[in-house]
């Protein structure tokens, strides 16, 4: 019992501690913290760059990710051969499990200088090159996580529709997604929560500039993230100062959002709100 | 257009996408596994690390990689056990168990340098435990902990009532039922859950960073409260090398022999779930 | 140990060689960069501590209960470097002034300054690093400047190494020990007019105007086995190892 008591205690432990070492922020800098401008020996603790950085580099990755996963998860439900699913299966199951810090070695080595001939930048580090980076890890999650939830609806559906001849598209679009789109969705909060919460492959190629680029959607320029702030400076921070609460600060923030993404998510997986059962 | 000519449309999507998933996917695996073969030999496995990795092999980076995750295993087994355990056992109120659900999930979701911060702050200043590969173990064990519970969880839940009745009628009591007819049946299904997470565990970083490792001079730690080195901190190390010749294809070696561990771990995992079936299911 | 990754490739080699001398003896040694190496200090994470910068009055004043004591174990310099393909097309030196005015993004193309026509791709470091204070100080007059002309902000000698190596027209800052090939040191032209090169004899005479010593730092006075190995580093085979690792020896 004290075991249970524990699991589920550490996470407000977490929060608890996240929120204490954020207090020095709150009240010293206030609402200065959500400014542009992050220098320490002026105290200037702006975060807006950072969590502009976190946005936009999820985004990329799910603009890129998302088509691409769904689509191949229709793929791997309705086209193929049942008999290739085991294989297709473990196979995802192995890409999802890669560590991060393997991609952000690709993404150094290969990715950042491809991005920089291919665009003809002087740096390849960019919010672009970090969006696809994460487009990569999360697109096994997609896959399988949509996959499930195509699977999930029962065949009886998909005879009906082909019985009234209907094509694969229309079969998909008019019997399959109303279904399973409470668990694709999910899936989708599920992605984007996972990442943004990625660090390693994240903070080797965006730059680590603590700016807005200018225009503001120009994703060729390097940038800075929560997590990539923090994995770069918190090891340099005295404890207890202005500096590391700001930090815990900006943690604490993506924490919240996180962990919002992570509860709406599960109560799209809730089996009672399946209609067919 | 024609309802033809939108379903092929579709179709072509599907597949084009399954082509494009498919190349990144693949050319990842071989760009690892064929620049890593060439960094990899016996010597490389069974040297330590020098000259910032530019030369000699990953030797105590392994061991510390094992090390680590081995007793990260340890600590949340139990851990895990004892919350499902409780959670099917004990906790009859419905909405307590959803709440003890979300809250497992939401510890799930939570990115992995937060963990590495609430170590730092947690162990490393307020218990001044200073840099430890044992406080390392503990926060990788919290970070798996969920993937344990829900995969112990389920091979308990599909225990048929029938085994818990027939062991009631014979006149066990609570804790006896647990010990001789959950256990027994559970435990199958939290190995194959601590295999998934150890899978994830062994390739982490960010938690681990600040609080666990050390470049060099590491070798086997004497007591829990020394740093250690692991693979995926060393990898990071190297990575930003990344042009200097040696440096870069001692990364690749090190991220072959990561990924091998990883894939073990899931591949055990995959046997395990067919294997340890709990009675119910075969 | 922590902090500096110019200090690092000397300590790191030290320790393997006092590792045989005296195996009983561990040392851990970790990068970070100087601002790590100080912060863990005054947090009594480590003993030692690596710099390649002094410790500014902020450091001082955030570790009332940390005596930091500083030994120097050799000396170095702080180069601006270019990518390789700049050197070729010409621009061999600058002055501190145009360097600074890069920095500041007053100047954004090599064009400007003679060069070939290209953006300057602007690497910078992370601020508590001691390559950058001193760079910065030497440049701009102020050791914790903004560098508005940034483009990237890096953090240990190795990643700006790659990243200057990687682009075509970059321009970054690194210790001397750190040049080959790919990365070429550009000399600095002094107000009369004279052009230094980054070389170990000019870092000696002191002509070369970015020098900076590097520095073990401790709390307190040394004893034990910190001591030890601060001695083996000045005795000769450790300064045998500075001079291996590029760096100047500081009993000259």
């Amino acid at each position: 019992m004290i075991s249970a008591f524990i699991s589920t205690g550490i996470i407000f432990l977490i929060v608890g501690i996240l929120l204490m070492n954020s207090w020095n922020a709150i009240t010293d800098v206030g609402w200065r913290l959500f400014t542009l401008k992050w220098n320490v020996a002026n105290e200037e603790y702006g975060i807006l760059s950072m969590l502009y950085g976190s946005f936009m580099v999820t985004l990329c990755a799910l603009v890129i990710a998302l088509p691409l996963g769904l689509l191949t998860a229709i793929f791997v439900s309705e086209v193929l051969p049942g008999r290739y699913r085991f294989y297709a299966k473990s196979l995802l199951e192995l890409l999802a499990g890669i560590p991060s810090i393997i991609y952000g070695l690709l993404g150094v080595a290969f990715l950042s200088v491809w991005i920089g001939h291919l665009f003809d930048l002087q740096s390849g580090r960019t919010i672009l090159s970090a969006g696809i980076l994460l487009a990569s890890m999360i697109l096994p999650t997609i896959i399988t996580l949509s996959d499930d939830a195509l699977q999930n609806v029962p065949d009886k559906y998909r005879e009906a529709a082909n019985g009234l001849g209907l094509t694969k598209y229309e079969v998909f679009r008019s019997a399959l997604l109303p279904i399973a789109k409470a668990d694709i969705i999910g899936a989708c909060l599920l992605a984007l929560g996972r990442a943004l919460g990625e660090t390693m492959a994240v903070m080797l190629v965006i730059g680590g500039i603590d700016k807005i680029p200018t225009p503001f959607f120009n994703i060729l320029l390097p940038g800075q993230t929560i997590t990539s702030k923090l994995g770069r400076e918190i090891a340099e921070t005295a404890f207890g100062s202005d500096h590391f609460s700001a930090m815990i600060f900006m943690g604490m923030i993506l924490l919240f959002v996180v962990l919002i993404l992570t509860f709406v998510a599960q109560h799209c997986f809730n089996p009672e709100q399946r209609l067919y059962e | 257009m024609s309802r033809e000519l939108v379903n092929k449309c579709f179709v072509l999507a599907a597949w084009g996408a399954v082509g494009i998933s498919c190349l990144i996917l693949v050319s990842m695996i071989s760009v690892i596994t064929w620049n890593g073969l060439g960094a990899i030999n016996l010597g490389f496995l069974f040297t330590e690390a020098r000259n910032f990795g530019m030369s000699g092999g990953i030797l105590y980076q392994i061991i510390g990689t094992l090390l680590i995750v081995a007793v990260a295993a340890l600590i949340c087994l139990p851990l895990a056990l004892g919350t499902a355990i409780s959670k099917s056992e004990y906790l009859k109120n419905r909405r307590m168990r959803k709440l003890c659900t979300a809250l497992i999930y939401g510890l799930n979701g939570i990115p992995s340098v937060i963990f590495g911060v609430f170590g730092l702050i947690f162990f490393v200043n307020i218990l001044g435990t200073g840099i430890s590969w044992f406080v390392g173990s503990i926060i990788l064990a919290i970070m798996i902990l969920p993937t344990v519970v829900l995969a112990t969880y389920q091979s308990i839940n599909s225990i048929p009532k029938i085994y818990r009745e027939s062991a009631l009628t014979l006149g066990l009591n609570k804790w006896q039922v647990i010990l001789h007819v959950v256990l027994p049946q559970g435990i199958g299904g939290s190995i194959t859950g601590l295999l998934i997470g150890l899978a994830r565990a062994v390739g982490e970083t960010a938690p681990i960073m600040f609080i666990a490792t050390a470049f060099s001079g590491v070798d086997i730690p004497g007591s829990p409260f020394e740093p250690v080195a692991t693979l995926p901190t060393h990898i990071l190390a190297l990575a930003q090398q990344a042009t200097a010749g040696q440096a870069l294809q001692n990364a690749w070696g090190a991220s072959l022999v990561l990924l091998t561990l990883v894939t073990l771990f899931s591949v055990t995992a995959l046997f395990s779930r067919m294997k340890l079936r709990t009675i119910s299911q075969r | 140990m922590a902090g500096s990754t110019t200090v690092l490739p000397v300590v790191s080699r030290a320790a393997e060689q006092f590792k045989a001398r005296h195996p009983d003896i561990q040392i851990i040694v970790n990068a970070g960069g100087s601002g790590v190496g100080i912060n863990q200090l005054g947090e009594g994470k480590i003993a030692i501590g690596m710099a390649s910068r002094d410790i500014t009055r902020e450091e001082i004043e955030k570790f009332p209960n940390t005596t930091f004591v500083t030994h120097a174990i050799g000396r170095d310099a702080v180069v601006p470097v270019v990518s390789s393909e700049i050197y070729a097309a010409g621009i061999h030196a600058l002055t501190l002034r145009q360097i600074g005015q890069i920095y500041k993004g007053e100047i954004s193309n090599w064009r400007e300054v003679d060069g070939p026509d290209r953006d300057i791709l602007v690497i910078d470091k992370e601020k508590s690093r001691g390559t950058r204070h001193v760079f910065m100080a030497a440049v701009l007059g102020d050791k914790a400047a903004e560098a508005p002309g940034a483009d990237l902000v890096l953090g240990s000698n190795n990643e700006e190494q790659t990243a200057v190596v990687q682009s075509d027209a970059a321009i970054g800052m690194l210790s001397n020990a750190w040049l080959n090939d790919d990365v070429k040191g550009l000399s600095i032209i002094l107000s009369d007019g004279t052009m230094v090169e980054p070389t170990l004899a000019h870092i000696v005479d002191g002509t070369f105007p970015i020098t900076r010593a590097l520095l073990l730092i401790t709390n307190g006075t040394p004893g034990g086995n910190v001591k030890t190995f601060i001695d083996f580093i000045l005795s000769a085979a450790g300064q045998a190892i500075v001079k291996e690792s590029g760096y100047v020896s500081i009993v000259q």
